[in-house]
Order: C-alpha cells, then sequence, then structure tokens
C-alpha cells in the first residue's frame, strides 16, 4: 500500500471543494493547481478526478454548469454549492485537530 | 476530433450504460480536457499525435473511468428505489389485502401503471420507468397466453395470429431497453416469470379460464403470492441502491430464478406441458438481455474494450 497514495485519497474531496470554493473552476484547471499548490508533491491521476467531481455534484455539494469562454470553446465550471460549504468547513476543522493532535504527538516542541 | 481521442471517447461510451445526455456530457468534459493537455504538450514540442497519445494515457483507461462514473451516477436515491419498487408493492398489497378480485382496486393499479408508465417515457425512460413498463406490456403477454387455452383447436388459430404481434412487440421493446442498458430490460422484464409460475401452477390446462376452482386456489394462495412480490419489491430497491454492475445483476436476476423454481417445484404436480414451456420461454425471456449482451460482447470481440478487459 502507497500511504502517501492512501491519504490523498481520504482527503481528495476536502482538496477539491476547497479549489472549487476559492473560485468556480475546470476539471483541467483543477488537476494543474493541485500540482501548482503542492510543488508538485501531488501527482493527481487525472483520471480520477471526474468520477469525484460526478460523485460530489451527486451529493449535491458542488454544481457544474456548461460555460462559453470568450474564444469559443466550452468548459464545464463547478460551483459550491451551501451545502459544499458547511461539508468544507466541517471537514476543514476535523483535518485541524487530527493533525494539530498527530503533531502534539510526534512533535510536542512544536506545539 | 484527433483519432486517438476520438477512439478513447468511444471506448469510453461504449463502457457507460447510463443516461444519453449524462453520457454525452460527461464525454465532452474528457474531451475538453484532453484537449487542453494535448495543447499544453504540443507546447512543449510534441506532435499533435505524440500528444494526443500521450494525453489519453495521462488519463487513465477509459474503462475505468466510465466504471467509476458508472458507480457515481448508478446508485438511485432511496426515494427512486422505493418508485421503482412500487408496482411491485401495489400488486402485493392486492394479494395481501384480498382485493385482488375486485374490479375497481384491479382497474385503479392497472390505470396507474398505464398513466406512470406514459409519463416515465415522456421523461426520458429514466430508471424507475422500466418495471412500470413491464407491468404495463403483461396484459399483452397474458392475453396470448390465453388464447392458447381456447377450447376445442380455436385457441391456436387465435393465438396463431395474436402471438407473432405480440412477440415483435415484446422484442422490439426488450431491444430498444437492451441498447440503453441490458439490466434496465431485466428489470422490465423481472415479473412475467413470477407471475407466470403462480398463473400456471395453480391449475392444469384450461382452468384458469373455466374452473372457478383455480380462483380459489388463487385466493388460498394470495398472502404467498404478496410475499413473492415484496421478494421482487426488495430485490428492486437493492438493484437501485447498489453501486456496482455485478451486485446489481446478482440482486436483479437471482430472487426471480428462485422464485420461479420455488413455486414451479411446490406446485410441480399442477404444471402441464404447455405450463412447462410457457415458464421456461418466460425464464429465457427474462434472462435473454443478458445473453443478448453476451452475443454482442463476441461478435464485436476486440472491438469492445470496455467488455474485453471485464470492467463491468
Amino acid at each position: 500500500m502507497n500511504y502517501g497514495r492512501e491519504l490523498l485519497k481520504g482527503n481528495t474531496d476536502s482538496l477539491l471543494l476547497y479549489l472549487i470554493d476559492l473560485q468556480p473552476t475546470y476539471g483541467y484547471r483543477i488537476v494543474k493547481e493541485l500540482e501548482k499548490r503542492s510543488n508538485g508533491y501531488f501527482q493527481f491521476k487525472e483520471g480520477t478526478l471526474y468520477p469525484a467531481l460526478h460523485r460530489l455534484e451527486k451529493d449535491r455539494l458542488i454544481r457544474g454548469e456548461w460555460q462559453t469562454l470568450p474564444n469559443g470553446q466550452q468548459r464545464r465550471y463547478y460551483y459550491i454549492t451551501r451545502k459544499g460549504q458547511q461539508a468544507l468547513a466541517k471537514r476543514l476543522a476535523i483535518w485541524q485537530d487530527f493533525s494539530t493532535a498527530v503533531r502534539a504527538i510526534i512533535q510536542p516542541e512544536t506545539i | 476530433m484527433a483519432n486517438s481521442i476520438s477512439h478513447y471517447l468511444n471506448s469510453f461510451k461504449a463502457c457507460l450504460n447510463i443516461d444519453l445526455a449524462i453520457k454525452d456530457s460527461v464525454a465532452k468534459e474528457l474531451y475538453t480536457h484532453l484537449e487542453d493537455k494535448s495543447q499544453e504538450l504540443k507546447e512543449t514540442g510534441l506532435s499533435e499525435e505524440e500528444a494526443d497519445k500521450a494525453a489519453t494515457r495521462a488519463l487513465g483507461p477509459p474503462e475505468l473511468i466510465a466504471q467509476q462514473i458508472y458507480e457515481t451516477h448508478a446508485q438511485g436515491s432511496w426515494q427512486e428505489a422505493f418508485f421503482t419498487a412500487l408496482p411491485h408493492f401495489l400488486v402485493a398489497l392486492l394479494f395481501a389485502s384480498y382485493y385482488w378480485q375486485n374490479i375497481f382496486c384491479i382497474s385503479l393499479v392497472l390505470m396507474s401503471t398505464v398513466g406512470i408508465a406514459i409519463y416515465g417515457w415522456h421523461k426520458g425512460k429514466p430508471m424507475w420507468f422500466f418495471p412500470w413498463l413491464g407491468y404495463y406490456l403483461l396484459p399483452v403477454i397474458v392475453t396470448g397466453i390465453l388464447l392458447i387455452y381456447l377450447p376445442q383447436g380455436w385457441g391456436w388459430i387465435a393465438a396463431l395470429i395474436y402471438i407473432p404481434l405480440a412477440v415483435f412487440v415484446l422484442i422490439y421493446i426488450v431491444k430498444q431497453t437492451t441498447r440503453r442498458d441490458w439490466l434496465y430490460a431485466s428489470l422490465m422484464l423481472a415479473p412475467i416469470p413470477v407471475i407466470f409460475s403462480w398463473l400456471l401452477s395453480l391449475g392444469t390446462g384450461n382452468e384458469f379460464l373455466m374452473d372457478n376452482m383455480w380462483m380459489a386456489r388463487l385466493q388460498r394462495a394470495a398472502p404467498w403470492v404478496a410475499i413473492t412480490f415484496l421478494t421482487l419489491a426488495a430485490a428492486t430497491i437493492s438493484f437501485v441502491r447498489l453501486k456496482s454492475r455485478w451486485s446489481k445483476t446478482i440482486s436483479l436476476l437471482i430472487p426471480p430464478i428462485v422464485i420461479l423454481a420455488l413455486i414451479s417445484l411446490a406446485n410441480r404436480g399442477n404444471v402441464d406441458f404447455r405450463g412447462w414451456l410457457i415458464l421456461t420461454l418466460s425464464l429465457l425471456a427474462f434472462t435473454s438481455p443478458a445473453w443478448a449482451q453476451r452475443l454482442g460482447y463476441n461478435i464485436r470481440k476486440g472491438e469492445n474494450l470496455c467488455e474485453a478487459k471485464g470492467s463491468r
């Protein structure tokens, strides 16, 4: 088992919700943004992104909308919903608590 | 659209058995992704062909994405599950309450079935529509069987005229449904073997046209009939709620086969040759979409990436 991959898998939804909450965006840009913000640490498997986005949409945490760009290209933009914002806030709070607890054990001097 | 991208999207669409509108939208979304990725790779100096190939490789196997998208969209809500199973519940209720002989109740259920089936047809045939369509088609099939049992040879003459027409209509509808998803065809046909096994195991020959004993036997068996339809309803709810295609298949195919086998074995003395023939045919009809799918796979072997890798 790849521990890093499992960690990413467990937190994919939160990362997606966070990025979509920052600004409405589309699939390809999400992949790029994740790579950029994590300095290349998160090499997101591109194909797994869309099932994850559709799952979030089905759970009504985000909604997708086709938009035509000025150059005529179409992109499916995702917007976070109120339910998505609430879910994100809850997940971020849990993550902060978890992270603090882990640091308290392995790096107590930093707390 | 470049060849490798086009081939990729065709494979993806071939693997994905969901509503056409959703399928097209997801395929379009993947296309825009591949277009962006390919453009980025071309800017690094790759040729168009190389860039397209690299873009499709980076996105991953199309059948895997299709499977994951299917699992996202194939699971219906509890509301949807209940509405899909509702016709089975109504039939169970008719028998549990002994109102199956009440012409008003039967007409009400029949009219609701027709109305909801027509509504579902106009709503783009969602998943919940198919069991309603199955009950909508039932009178067509039952009429054909009753014709066989008309007395003094007249039955066969009437049946020879009626049955080919009914079979044509039935095959046409099953074929159209199988094109969408063979599981929906079996979902539609699920009540047929169960109804036939009850119909034929309670009396031999033309008893159920002529004999009041047959009605009395059905009246006695009514609670068991209700239980079998409740089992069908439970199987339908599982079918809608489950995510993976494999578990959906098991939940849909096994209960009607087991019910048919149990009823037929319990009443084997009452089933005549024509009865067994009809039961066998109804079982074949119920499982035919699965066989058709399998046959389609053999014919197209090598063309359909999704089937070849058994990703469903």
